[in-house]
């Protein structure tokens, strides 16, 4: 027996397992004819992997999708799944967001209890539950210009209050409110609101979504709105996931697509017609995503280039100007205008 | 040029994390692709544990009403999706095993299941003990550190190479060989520690039967093997 045993024990198990490269398999038998130790490792080992496989006679698993008595399909699997947890409801492309939004949430909640406590710090001063809170105060100016019921408590909001007192005003109100009940309760009122909202037939029709509604400050037609509930609902829902500590992916890229889109629609007023020129790309969100921004008829003075994903942290207020990961050229002061301009977007 | 954080415009989401999204966000389509790609893997752990092909569906079909209903119980940056639907159908499949061995020691009922061990395998008797060690085995593996647990779901369940476990799981190939080998000790000295030691194999004389042992939980210390092991007591 060599001494270093041709490396044979380290191969023991995945030969156990049958789980060796063929050009090991050839190393190991000749090794443990003439090596007693690593002959015994591997018998104890094989004959443990012999009793994990249990006796003979085990039935082999049924194949999928032969019916009864075999598997069943993957329409039976996901009929039974989703009576445990519905798929986002079908409405028009532009509410699609929001439904898909409103479902990680409701999904993310689940999560919310034993271990990671309702009273989990996530963003200002809030926890998971005056989060959600918030959301039913945002979503309700949406909800109210739908003609959707909205719930308790009435407000103190008077007509001449600015939109932005009022907006802060109202989140204070909510959140106030839903401290006084359970966190089911407060999950039950936003679920509940924001299905009555993807039940509006601005959400199922287009056409209906087309006519024009101010919101916050902001005159947009009432598809957009609904990409604004979309692009808020999965902030805050990456907001929790970071307080949790799970993993809150991004929307599929279609759906952020769609609010790159109107962050850039948004964007450009905002620059205004005479700041200096620049190319803004994102290219992950299409290969039309590319925007001269700023002056027309001028030479770009500078070339920016962000994630889609990257782009919508940052005006969701969630990335800095200084810390957006970006791929920059030309002006360096042309493209940190159009930074801190995104940024002060500051819709959330 | 630009000194400021830079983009990485390279990365693309894994296809577990494209399907772990769709999941996330509602997309029940990502559900049925997740099944036509790993049901079949799921019904292999569940009937090799189980010895049941209906329990085994019904551990299938628990196994994706999970990952659908709680799909954030899944982190795609946290291992691949096909790992975790086998560790979930392992553990539930060594579940079912326990209650049904709760159960049949409950009703002293007839074992149905071991009508089902045809003629041509070895004695009822033997094979009964045999399927109390397969789940002392089971319940350890379903014991073991995540890192071993993973590599052996690959290696043994999904039949891959070590060399294939490795790379699926982004590791060296001598770190698979060695969770590969830590993970089989561990199994192997949780039968040894069993309250009724096993036969040495290869005995002509089936075991003694004996009452089912409540499954032992298996050791929680991550303790190596004893020094024993080495001189293979």
């Amino acid at each position: 027996m060599s001494d270093d045993h041709d490396g044979v024990p380290e191969l023991l198990a995945a030969w156990a397992l049958g789980a060796l490269q063929s050009a090991d398999e050839r190393a190991v038998p000749p090794h443990l004819a003439e090596c007693e130790s690593c002959a015994a490792e591997a018998e104890r080992l094989r004959e443990t992997v012999r009793l994990l496989d249990g006796p003979p006679g085990a039935p082999e698993p049924p194949a999928p999708g032969t019916g009864p008595g075999g598997g069943a399909g993957p329409d039976g699997v996901v009929a039974l799944a989703l009576r445990a947890r519905p798929a986002a409801p079908r409405v028009a492309a532009h509410a699609a967001p929001y439904a898909a939004a409103v479902c990680s949430l409701t999904a993310l909640l689940r999560e919310v209890g034993g271990h990671r406590p309702w009273g989990t710090p996530v963003v200002h001063d809030w926890d998971v539950r005056d989060t959600v809170g918030h959301l039913i105060a945002a979503d309700e100016g949406l909800a109210r210009g739908l003609g959707v019921r909205t719930h308790a408590p009435p407000s103190r909001i008077t007509r001449d209050t600015g939109w932005e007192d009022a907006w802060e005003t109202r989140t204070a109100e909510v959140i106030a409110y839903e401290r006084t009940r359970s966190p089911d309760r407060t999950v039950a009122a936003w679920s509940a609101q924001s299905a009555a909202l993807l039940a509006t037939a601005e959400a199922l029709d287009a056409g209906r979504a087309a006519r024009v509604m101010e919101l916050t400050g902001v005159r947009l037609p009432v598809a957009d709105h609904f990409l604004v509930r979309a692009f808020e609902t999965w902030i805050h829902t990456d907001d929790v996931g970071r307080a949790l500590g799970l993993a809150v992916p991004p929307p599929p890229g279609e759906h952020l697509g769609r609010l790159v889109r109107l962050a850039v629609r948004l964007l450009g007023p905002a620059l205004g017609p005479a700041a200096a020129p620049v190319l803004f790309a994102v290219p992950d969100a299409g290969d039309d995503a590319r925007w001269v921004l700023g002056a027309g008829g001028e030479p770009v003075r500078g070339e920016l280039t962000l994630r889609a994903v990257d782009f919508c942290l940052l005006v969701g207020g969630r990335h800095t100007p200084a810390s957006v990961p970006r791929s920059a050229t030309g002006d360096a002061d042309a493209v940190r205008n159009v930074l801190e301009r995104a940024a002060s977007l500051a819709w959330l | 040029m630009p000194v400021e954080p830079t983009l990485h415009t390279s990365e693309r989401p894994s296809s577990d994390a494209e399907l772990h999204r769709r999941l996330v966000y509602g997309d029940e389509s990502a559900l049925a692709e997740a099944y036509t790609a790993y049901g079949g893997l799921v019904r292999r752990v569940a009937v090799r544990v189980t010895r049941s092909t209906v329990a085994a569906e019904d551990v299938a079909q628990e196994v994706f009403a999970q990952l659908w209903s709680r799909p954030y119980a899944f982190d795609a940056g946290r291992g691949s999706l096909r790992t975790w639907l086998s560790v979930l159908a392992h553990r539930r499949a060594v579940d079912w095993v326990r209650s049904e061995a709760r159960h049949r020691k409950d009703t002293r009922a007839d074992d149905s299941a071991l009508h089902a061990i045809p003629d041509a395998g070895p004695g009822p008797d033997e094979a009964v003990v045999d399927r109390e060690r397969a789940l002392l085995l089971h319940s350890a593996l379903a014991e073991l550190p995540q890192s071993q647990r993973e590599v052996v779901h690959l290696a043994y369940f999904a039949g891959r190479t070590y060399r294939q476990a490795a790379v699926e799981l982004g590791i060296p190939e001598g770190t698979a060989k060695t969770r590969l080998r830590s993970a089989l000790r561990r199994l192997a000295v949780s039968l040894a520690d069993a309250p009724e030691p096993p036969e040495p194999s290869g005995s002509p004389e089936p075991p003694e039967p004996s009452e089912p042992p409540e499954p032992s939980e298996p050791p929680e210390s991550s303790g190596p093997p004893d020094p024993a092991w080495e001189k293979g007591a």
